[in-house]
């Protein structure tokens, strides 16, 4: 090495004598050292930086799931005048159309700002329209006239790219009027649904003695040619089978069920079984209001939820579910909305999700059913006459009584994430009480999103809860063996040991779980029982038994070694326990089959017939028991540090006080060591609260909420790895599932942080001692 | 602790000369051999079942009673290996049982024939145990294995070759030896010069693409040019593909003629079979060098059957490509940062707290680091990178999906706490007195670091980067989110210009073992190949753990002995 002097500080240079030319410091010297330690300061903050900024990063990404919806005023058109009642638009929002009272449908194309076609249903069909509905879903009008008939056009619009840039024309198709059975007095109202083949109709005719509400089932014929000819099937008068004045019907989207609100606020369910309506009920939903009367009524996307205003502004949602105890769908409250000014004037649901738009006057509300959240509301410098919600969920279209349509933009790309819908209960369509359940995704277009991440915790927590029973008892005695009682030539090889276990991969571990143990353990269950209480009795009453020999047999184990003599001891106990487990299982765990009434000693049935819950293959047991041999050594390795820490003279003094080895042990190291211990707690469940793989590969990954052993779970861990690979890129999924992340890294590293902090304190309070 | 040797009178420890508590001091030891236990009997099970699957075992010819529902078909013989013992437990309790409870699982082959690989025979109703000499087991492309009697040799061109003949089992050996050869000759053409022809010719589309995208008005020479290329390779395309089909076609020419022990007759076209051995046969050290054989096929074969037969090779490929760039994308930063933390930052409660946070780091669960993967490295890095230089292939993604570079950079950050912590105790048990020592001689500071206080660490350094690359190579839950593949068609080096493709999927030792355990339509005949999967990586990572701890416990001792 050669030789270098200090460098002498600057201001002491000025002052001093000429340094001679070889105690100089070379000028490349210093600007690398100078260069270096910049370099070095900003690397390094940068790049703990940077993982921190991971954190950052994925919490950025659920920030958007906590915003409401943004609305812009985008455009202005002017239609032409007219009475118009119904406001529809196609999928890209460039031709929106609006029906007048008498069903005169003007097509107004926004690119080039003038009306694109104009529709008469009257003309077109040759009868007089007295009454229409537009059915959103299916892009269908559907028409009833002055002489009783009735007949659908569908709305075809088509987008168009061979010029490059998209155009979108539309085609309107009439069908062939048929008569609503053999009168021929005018409707008044008019609703139509087809599922499949299953057609029906509902309409009110006003008759000599008042309103009559008739239905008719059609079937329509399909063949190669596609949907053929419509043909009436069968007319059905159900006037009698209502009370009062019906003021509003509803066909559900599957055809088969009509609702009817009378007058008096009287909802009436009837629905078409065996070639006969029926009334599956009859309620009343504002029962309590003094004038029960209701305002509007109208259904949510997939027809099983009703949107129910009341004049005063109370606006409810029922669904259909079974009740306990019964065995049919009925209608009942579900959910309740803020008030409104007062009833609703006009209505829209969403086709993409189950957000709804109300108006009252000039006062619109976009509401989102599932978590009973106000998205966006505002009181318009007009009066809206009709109103839709564009189809993509994007945009919102009023139209004014001056006919001029305004559009505005709508930015809500997640209302269906809220705290409540991660966090609360909710009830769910088709659910009879609120819970919490996650289910993210379906096999239909009207599915509703649960996305409660309270499963996902309480699966976590129980898995790591089993892990923490079996891992924790082991992990202690073994770290309180190996610190203070065992010779300490074996602490060489049983840390490594240890090591050796907590490096062992997951995936093998959950690979051995799935389909090694979990088969294994199935049937085993009562051999397990056996072990579980064999094993540390005989440890004990061995210990107990050897204690009581004659010194001179108990001098042949020297301390410190017993754990050598234990373990065939063991080993023996555990085979024992194994092959006994089937007699114990004949003697105690053994149900009588109702059908053979045969005594079957099986203890999968058993757990069921006793219990009431169920016993599934993979299970928190067998997880539990793999997540010990990742949680073990950590607890291990840090429990053993802080009992070895202990400082020697606490240990010399107690034994020279006359107390013996576990005295000393129980009464003085381990309360010292105490918070070592609890930290060491803290770091195992952190790491069973992220484990993964083996979760993924031995338990069901059911969502579910139970505490039971012989049952699976699914983690926040493990829902991620199973869902974020077919999450939409920044869907609400793809949102949910790093919200998700966030709360197990807060769990983790909160609970780890805690571990450290006690762990400084600890190792600090030693050096005083 | 032992008063014995004290003499003091006998009333002093009067009632009893036993230390208060010893029983529960047995009880603690409970602990001690239950972790031992535990970890001993879990790498046993590894052992034991990884070494078994390639282990040539001896096929038993069981003679079955009348009746006995473990019997294929209607034949009273089954041929199988057993796999498993066990006894089944009793549940009824009514009916009365047999003495002998316990049933075999024979692993019988033939899935051909009888539609399951795999047979459960009970004990009781084995009548006759034999082991015959020439009994075949042989290892085929499809199906699993066969196994039964040969019967004879169809050779193309030659006269029918009896398995009497003494010439049959060298002529088969031949056959097999050629038909392999063969097989690589397909693979060549097929994989490599017919992939080559393939990428080039998307080049030439996407050159295409991007050509009549830019709007350049003197376009349509020049993509003429390319379609004639195009079109040049298409015919050399069309070449290659009948040399390969006449290939083929010649596989099937020889046919090796069995009969399986439930007295089916089978022929086997010299292409499908890959090798055959008679197990009865064989003495003690021609099984041994069969085990080593078929462990270096298992190591250096591709799969085949949706993973579940041949070997591992890109597996193991992908792991190590993996690994390396990962420990080297983390070496430099983790370095750097312990270095910042323990010479240059100013240790006080911010240092404190940042050494806490970066120790809590390495307890995060790595699903979070592989979320975040997903959500910037894929997503947005990736997307990014898609839009500025390949976008002529989009919507396809080139780096806007997972991939070997996005899931190294991914482990290299879940593994950076890791080299932190590691390289911060290195450096803090370097002697203070060799950084004075050099100080005083009139090194810079930079100097005394690079020189005298890295290398001085350098093993422990060393330490925490093995302990990293262990857990790099082991963790799967993050690979999963960012580009680990079941198969992935080429490996992520090879011989095509760049050389590297780090845009590319890969496969893992730990994603396949959860591929083929959990994701397998026949997971039963799957189980060899992930307990054999499973040896290899736990012997990976245990190797590197030893590594670890060794050189760990060899720089003690220097410490320890060598201070200034």
């Amino acid at each position: 090495m050669t030789l270098k002097k200090l460098e002498p500080s600057p201001n002491f240079q000025n002052h001093a004598r000429e340094i001679p030319e070889r105690f100089k410091t070379r000028a490349s010297t210093l600007f690398i050292d100078r260069f270096m330690t910049h370099f070095i300061k900003a690397g390094g903050i940068g790049i703990i930086a940077a993982v921190f900024g991971i954190f950052v990063f994925i919490f950025s990404q659920t920030i958007p799931l906590f915003k409401g919806a943004e609305v812009h005023e985008k455009a202005l058109y002017q239609f032409e005048p007219g009475n118009y009642s119904v406001l529809g638009v196609d999928e890209w929002g460039e031709l929106p159309f609006a029906a007048q009272e008498n069903g005169l449908v003007r097509f107004f194309d926004t690119r080039e700002n003038k009306t694109a076609l104009v529709y008469d249903p009257s003309s077109e069909s040759g009868k007089t329209v007295s009454a229409f509905r537009y059915n959103f879903n299916q892009q269908e009008f559907v028409y009833g006239t002055e002489d009783g008939h009735f007949f659908v056009t569908a709305v075809r619009y088509s987008p168009d790219y061979s010029t490059g840039a998209r155009r979108v024309t539309v085609e309107l198709e009439t069908g062939k009027p048929l008569p609503l059975g053999d009168n021929r007095d005018p409707v008044r109202q008019i609703a139509f649904a087809h599922s499949g083949e299953v057609q029906l109709v509902a309409a009110l005719q006003e008759g000599v003695q008042g309103l009559r509400l008739t239905a008719l089932t059609l079937t329509q014929e399909t063949s190669m040619m596609g949907a053929g000819e419509l043909t009436a099937d069968q007319v059905y008068d159900l006037t009698g089978l209502i009370r009062g004045r019906p003021v509003k019907i509803l066909v559900n989207m599957q055809a088969y069920g009509l609702v009817v609100l009378n007058d008096e606020g009287r909802l009436f369910y009837l629905t078409l079984k065996g070639g006969e309506f029926k009334v599956r009920q009859e309620w009343q939903p504002f029962q309590s209001s003094p004038s029960p009367a209701a305002a509007s009524m109208d259904y949510l996307l997939g027809d099983v939820s009703l949107v129910l205003t009341h004049a005063d502004g109370t606006n409810v949602v029922h669904s259909l579910f079974v009740p306990p105890g019964g065995s049919e769908r009925r209608f009942a409250e579900t959910k309740r909305f803020q008030a409104l000014p007062a009833g609703a004037d006009l209505f829209h649901a969403s086709l993409r999700n189950k957000a709804f738009l109300v108006a009252s006057g000039s006062f619109v509300s976009l509401r989102y059913a599932t978590t009973e959240t106000t998205r966006w509301e505002s009181r318009l410098d007009f009066d809206p006459a009709a109103a839709v919600i564009g189809r993509k969920y994007d945009s919102l279209l009023f139209l004014d009584s001056a006919s001029r349509l305004h559009v505005f933009s709508l930015h809500d790309h997640h209302p269906e994430s809220s705290w409540r819908a991660f966090f609360g209960k909710i009830q769910y369509e088709g659910y009879p009480d609120k819970r919490y359940e996650w289910q993210s995704s379906g096999s239909t277009d009207d599915f509703e999103a649960k996305l409660s991440l309270v499963p996902l915790i309480v699966g976590t927590l129980k898995g790591t809860l089993y892990a923490i029973i079996f891992a924790f008892p082991i992990a202690l005695l073994a770290a309180i063996y190996t610190s203070q009682f065992a010779h300490p030539r074996f602490k060489l090889f049983v840390k490594p040991v240890m090591e050796i276990m907590a490096s062992l991969p997951s995936v093998v571990l959950g690979f051995l779980s799935a389909l090694w143990l979990a088969p294994l353990l199935e049937t085993r269950v009562p051999s397990l029982i056996l072990i579980v209480i064999l094993i540390p009795s005989v440890s004990f009453a061995f210990g107990a038994l050897w204690n009581s020999l004659p010194v001179q047999y108990r001098v042949l184990i020297k301390p410190g070694y017993e754990w050598i003599v234990l373990t065939p001891v063991l080993l023996m106990t555990l085979a024992l326990g194994w092959h006994l487990g089937p007699v114990f299982e004949r003697m105690f765990f053994v149900v009588t089959d109702p059908d053979a009434g045969i005594k079957i000693a099986d203890f999968r049935r058993w757990w069921p017939e006793v219990t009431g819950t169920r016993f599934e293959q993979r299970n928190s047991l067998v997880v539990g028991f793999m997540m010990g041999f990742a949680v073990i050594p950590i607890i291990f390795t840090i429990a053993e540090d802080s009992l070895s820490n202990v400082p020697k003279t606490l240990v010399s003094g107690s034994l020279a006080l006359g107390a013996s080895r576990w005295q000393t042990a129980l009464r003085v190291v381990v309360p010292t060591a105490f918070p070592g211990i609890f930290s060491a707690v803290m770091i195992g469940l952190g790491r069973a609260i992220g484990e993964t793989m083996i979760v993924v590969m031995a338990t069901g990954n059911t969502p579910i909420m139970d505490l039971n052993i012989f049952t699976g779970m699914r983690t926040l861990s493990a829902n991620i790895a199973v869902e974020l690979p077919e999450a939409p890129y920044l869907g609400t999924l793809y949102r949910t599932l790093f919200f998700g992340a966030t709360v197990l890294f807060m769990m983790t590293f909160v609970m780890n942080t805690i571990a450290e902090v006690i762990r400084q304190r600890l190792r600090e309070k030693y050096r005083t001692v | 602790m032992s008063s014995m040797t004290l003499k003091e009178p006998r009333s002093f420890f009067t009632k009893d000369t036993k230390s208060k508590g010893e029983p529960y001091v047995w009880f603690t030891g409970m602990g001690l051999v239950l972790g031992i236990f535990m970890i001993v009997s879990l790498l046993t099970l590894i052992f034991v079942k990884g070494f078994e699957v390639f282990w040539p075992d001896r096929v038993m010819l069981a003679e079955l009673r009348e009746g006995s529902p473990g019997a294929a078909g209607a034949s009273r013989f089954l041929a199988g290996s057993i796999v498993m013992r066990q006894e089944k437990p009793v549940r009824d309790l009514t009916a009365p049982h047999d003495a002998d409870t316990t049933e075999l699982q024979l692993f019988v082959g033939n899935k051909d024939v009888y539609g399951f690989a795999y047979r459960f025979v009970d004990s009781s109703d084995i009548l006759g145990r034999t082991y015959p000499q020439e009994l075949m087991r042989i290892e085929r492309l499809e199906y699993g294995d066969a196994m039964g009697k040969a019967a004879g040799l169809r050779v193309k061109g030659q006269a029918y070759l009896p398995a009497s003949d003494p010439a049959f089992r060298a002529s088969l050996e031949r056959l097999v030896h050629d038909a392999e050869k063969r097989w690589k000759e397909i693979r060549r053409i097929e994989k490599s010069e017919i992939g080559r022809i393939n990428r080039t010719m998307e080049k030439i589309r996407l050159k295409k693409k991007s050509l009549q995208a830019s709007g350049e008005a003197d376009v349509s020479e020049r993509a003429a040019a390319l379609d004639a290329q195009s079109s040049e390779l298409q015919e050399k395309y069309e070449g290659l593909a009948r040399e390969a089909a006449r290939l083929r076609s010649m596989q099937k020419d020889s046919a090796l003629d069995y009969e399986t022990y439930t007295g089916e007759k089978k022929s086997l076209p010299a292409g499908e079979i890959v090798g055959f051995y008679y197990p009865n046969e064989l003495y003690l050290p021609q099984r041994i060098a069969f085990l080593i054989g078929k462990i270096i096929s298992f190591l250096t074969a591709e799969p085949r059957e949706a993973n579940t037969e041949g070997g591992v090779f890109p597996a193991i490929f992908g792991t190590f490509v993996m690994t390396v760039m990962m420990s080297v994308a983390v070496t430099p930063f983790g370095v750097l940062a312990a270095i910042y933390l323990r010479e240059y930052a100013k240790q006080g409660f911010m240092v404190r707290a940042v050494r806490i946070a970066v120790n809590n780091l390495a307890g995060v669960p790595s699903i979070v680091f592989g979320v975040f993967g997903v959500g910037f490295f894929v997503y947005f890095v990736g997307a990014s990178i898609d839009q500025l230089f390949f976008k002529e292939a989009l919507p396809t993604p080139t780096f806007g999906t997972g991939g070997v570079l996005w899931a190294s950079l991914t482990l290299a950050l879940l593994t950076v706490p890791v080299v932190i912590v590691a390289t911060e105790e290195a450096l803090a048990a370097v002697p203070r007195g060799m950084r004075e020592g050099s100080l005083a001689c009139g090194a810079s500071k930079w100097e005394t670091i690079a020189r005298i206080v890295l290398p001085a660490s350098a093993p422990g350094i060393l330490t925490g980067l093995i302990l990293a690359m262990a857990r790099g190579a082991s963790e799967v839950a993050p690979l999963m989110l960012v580009g680990v593949v079941k198969l992935a068609p080429s490996l992520p080096i090879d011989g095509e210009a760049p050389f590297f493709h780090f845009e590319r999927k890969f496969m893992h030792l730990g994603f396949h073992i959860y591929d083929l355990g959990f994701q397998s339509p026949d997971s039963e005949a799957a189980k060899p190949m992930v307990f054999a999967t499973t040896l290899l990586l736990i012997t990976l990572v245990v190797v590197l753990n030893l590594g670890a701890i060794f050189i760990r416990e060899k720089l003690r001792k220097k410490y320890a002995t060598g201070a200034f």
